[in-house]
């Protein structure tokens, strides 16, 4: 090999070494980029980051939060995640670390006692009795709030399961909202002699199977309902049976949409008049809006009637909460925005983004369908019970959840199904009490 | 016959050293420091790929078995083999493991039969290209992508019924993802529609490099169309048919993407394979123990399906 080779050689090798160090260098910069804290949760003055499962919901928190603004001097950042599975792993995971958000939207009851009980969120009692102390919300949600007495959520809105119903389909057959267990049946009859399916139900996404199951079980017996899901009765007992049978008989007869229906369609199917009503939260009302129909002229919503006249009215409720991480990196702004949150101008903002009732009592929904139930509920003095999604140690309700998707494909008799829930319930609820001795 | 590089006379030690030209830079190091210095040079080089593959495949491996024997209560104690027996004892898990037999087989059989039967059809056709064009096509989706596609077609009031209904065959028409195992059968061929793609690729390599000289003595020789296939073209397509099987067999085992997108798993778990059943227990059920023993079991049964599948495949080669 000749001199010049090697001098060609060594250039090679010099041109390689500092190649191999610059690519070293250049990985050595991304690695210590990856390892510094994300721009998206980093404190950004005037603002709290704020991590959400519903895209949609990004406007209505911004709105809100211009309204904080002026109260408190910091606006909402949305941080979305729009699948609420995996939402709830980067919240609880984020959550032990500093790069979590500065407010994260979570669901109520277990829950929330669940991630309280894995350590990393604040204490929000004085917050919460501020906000008692000024009317601002119900006394009676502080359970739904809080872990061994201390609360660790500020309501961020208050939704009722109930009925919506398609006007025009409903005026063209004659039919009006039904009071009664009779009129409801007579209402499905008609629907489904003239090529509507009356009842849209769904399992798709997991948690809607869950939305027929509590309705009718607490429209048989309400007491039952809140001692089933306290884990003070049994699945195999009679009421439990009782709306499953009926629930059975709804699907046997035609009158429920095929469970792999997708719930997102529901606005466009009771629009297109394919479906006569539409168990879901209030918070479809947004939805309702989007597909172009207007409340009381297009839709109404009713909440489903007692099985018997003499049974207790009652209303499903489904409230999230805002948590404040211990480590959030804007923890003093998103103390003041979490304590204003429920400020009657935040709220009116919020309600009428959301068209549906606020949590604070004070705020009267704007959507006057909504606002009609709300009134209900007061005229009545229904029952709020808890949504099944809250109400139990997470494991058992997904678990649950599961066993009811599969009684609506077909797989599981009432009684399998029931038996399977209650063997769960058993040892789930033993490990939460094992747990939490 | 070796042609190792590290055969190769040594080039500076080599040359005479009186030749000023060739003077080395450097004095000769001994033998056993400059192996040595090969040794740490080699070292050097495959750190970072060791360093990598440790920290992001072996350690989380390693205590992914160490969590698999604590259990799932809040103070997780030491809990032996009890998440292990739920694979006796839980029937979502023994159905998921079934749903996994009929993917591995699914998996394999499809792409295997569909790429080869496609490969040789259009390997000198006229609109081959066309041809290959439309089957390769859906490989190049992402499987979510695809899993949105075939959700129109198989739900209940999906294109599928709608067409099936159309033609009068309303009897026919049914919930494709509601009842096992139809469930699971139609998102096979669902997968098997976007995985025939790379087989087809495969295999077509495999054709092309095929000596035409083998097939003109087998047609001299008085060989049919099908003897030619069968003695000919399938042996010299081995060693294709070897890639295809063990990617399909691998894939077959770790079948998520498709399933999540389509069925989540459900309805009550029908149709969860042992990878949809491992996230649903860490994620969704939050039991992470049992989700560890699922991912560990899963990992055995990959491993030792491709070793044993490669073993045999390769020992026949010589290789």
């Amino acid at each position: 090999m000749s001199a010049s080779g090697r001098t060609s050689s060594a250039a090679v090798a010099l041109a390689r070494r500092r190649f191999l160090a610059g690519v070293a260098a250049g990985a050595a910069a991304v690695t210590a980029g990856g390892c510094a804290r994300g721009a998206s949760t980093s404190a950004q003055p005037g603002t709290t980051s704020i991590s959400n499962d519903n895209a949609t919901w990004d406007d209505g928190y911004r709105a809100a939060g211009r309204e904080l603004e002026k109260i408190t001097g910091y606006s909402l950042r949305p941080l979305s995640n729009p699948s609420v599975t995996s939402y709830q792993q980067v919240v609880q995971m984020t959550l032990q670390t500093s790069k979590s958000s500065d407010l994260v939207k979570w669901s109520s009851g277990y829950q929330l006692k669940r991630l309280a009980r894995a350590g990393g969120l604040t204490d929000l009692t004085p917050v919460w009795e501020a906000c008692a102390a000024r009317g601002w919300v119900r006394g009676t949600t502080r359970e739904a709030v809080s872990y061994r007495g201390t609360a660790y959520g500020i309501p961020l809105y208050e939704s009722y399961y109930v009925l919506f119903h398609s006007k025009p389909v409903f005026a063209k057959l004659g039919l009006s909202a039904p009071r009664t267990w009779d009129e409801l049946l007579h209402c499905a009859e008609v629907l489904k002699r003239n090529g509507v399916t009356p009842f849209l139900a769904s399992q798709v996404g997991g948690w809607p199977a869950i939305e027929w199951f509590q309705e009718l079980v607490s429209k048989v017996d309400p007491d039952f309902y809140r001692r089933l899901v306290a884990g003070e009765a049994s699945y195999t007992d009679d009421p439990a049976r009782q709306a499953m049978d009926i629930w059975h008989d709804f699907m046997r007869r035609g009158w429920m949409t095929s469970p792999d229906f997708d719930q997102a369609r529901g606005p466009g199917a009771l629009k297109e008049g394919t479906v006569g009503m539409f168990l879901h939260g209030t918070w479809q009302a947004s939805g309702m809006s989007a597909a172009g129909m207007k409340p009381g002229a297009d839709y109404g919503a009713f909440i489903l009637p007692a099985v018997r006249g003499t049974t207790p009215k009652s209303v499903i409720a489904e409230s999230g909460v805002f948590a404040v991480p211990s480590r959030a990196s804007s923890h003093e702004a998103a103390m003041a925005n979490v304590g204003a949150w429920l400020h009657p101008a935040v709220q009116r903002v919020w309600s009428d983004f959301l068209q549906d009732s606020s949590a604070n009592p004070g705020v009267r929904a704007g959507n006057p369908v909504v606002a009609e139930l709300q009134r209900d509920i007061a005229r009545n003095r229904r029952q709020t019970l808890v949504r099944y999604w809250e109400s139990g140690p997470p494991s058992l309700i997904q678990g649950n959840t599961n066993d009811l998707g599969g009684f609506m494909a077909g797989q599981t008799s009432p009684a399998t199904t029931l038996r399977r829930m209650q063997e769960r319930a058993g040892d789930e609820w033993a490990a939460w009490k094992r747990d939490e001795a | 016959m070796s042609t190792s590089t590290t055969d190769r006379p040594p080039t500076a030690a080599g040359e005479p050293a009186g030749d000023p030209r060739n003077a080395p830079r450097r004095t000769p190091l001994a033998p056993g420091r400059r192996n040595t210095r090969e040794r740490l040079a080699a070292g050097g080089f495959m750190a970072p790929a060791v360093l990598l593959v440790t920290l992001f495949l072996l350690a989380p491996f390693v205590w992914t078995v160490h969590r698999s024997f604590f259990s799932d209560t809040r103070t997780s104690p030491f809990s032996w083999f009890e998440n292990y027996t739920l694979f006796a004892s839980d029937p979502a898990l023994s159905r998921s493991i079934q749903n996994t037999l009929l993917w591995v087989v699914g998996t394999v059989v499809l792409p295997f039969v569909l790429g080869l039967a496609i490969a040789c059809m259009t390997d000198s056709s006229r609109l081959s290209r066309l041809a290959r064009l439309c089957v390769v096509l859906p490989y190049a989706l992402s499987g979510s992508a695809v899993a949105v596609v075939w959700n129109f077609m198989l739900t209940t009031d999906g294109a599928v019924n709608q067409v099936l209904t159309g033609l009068g065959l309303d009897s026919v028409a049914q919930g494709w993802l509601l009842t096992w195992p139809g469930n699971t059968l139609v998102m096979i061929v669902a997968n098997a529609w976007q995985a025939t793609g790379v087989a087809v690729i495969l295999f077509l390599v495999g054709l092309q490099s095929i000596p035409p000289e083998t097939l003109e003595a087998g047609s001299l020789d008085g060989a049919t169309g099908w003897q030619q296939f069968r003695h000919i073209v399938l042996p010299q397509l081995r060693p294709v048919s070897i890639i295809v099987i063990g990617m399909s067999l691998v894939n077959g085992l770790k079948s998520f993407d498709l399933i999540w997108v389509l069925t989540q798993g459900g309805p009550g778990r029908a149709t969860e394979t042992l990878a949809v059943s491992m996230y649903n227990e860490t994620f969704l059920e939050l039991r992470p123990g049992a989700g560890a023993a699922i991912a560990v079991v899963l990992t055995v049964i990959v491993l030792a399906a491709s070793w044993l599948y490669l073993r045999r495949q390769l020992d026949v080669k010589g290789v």
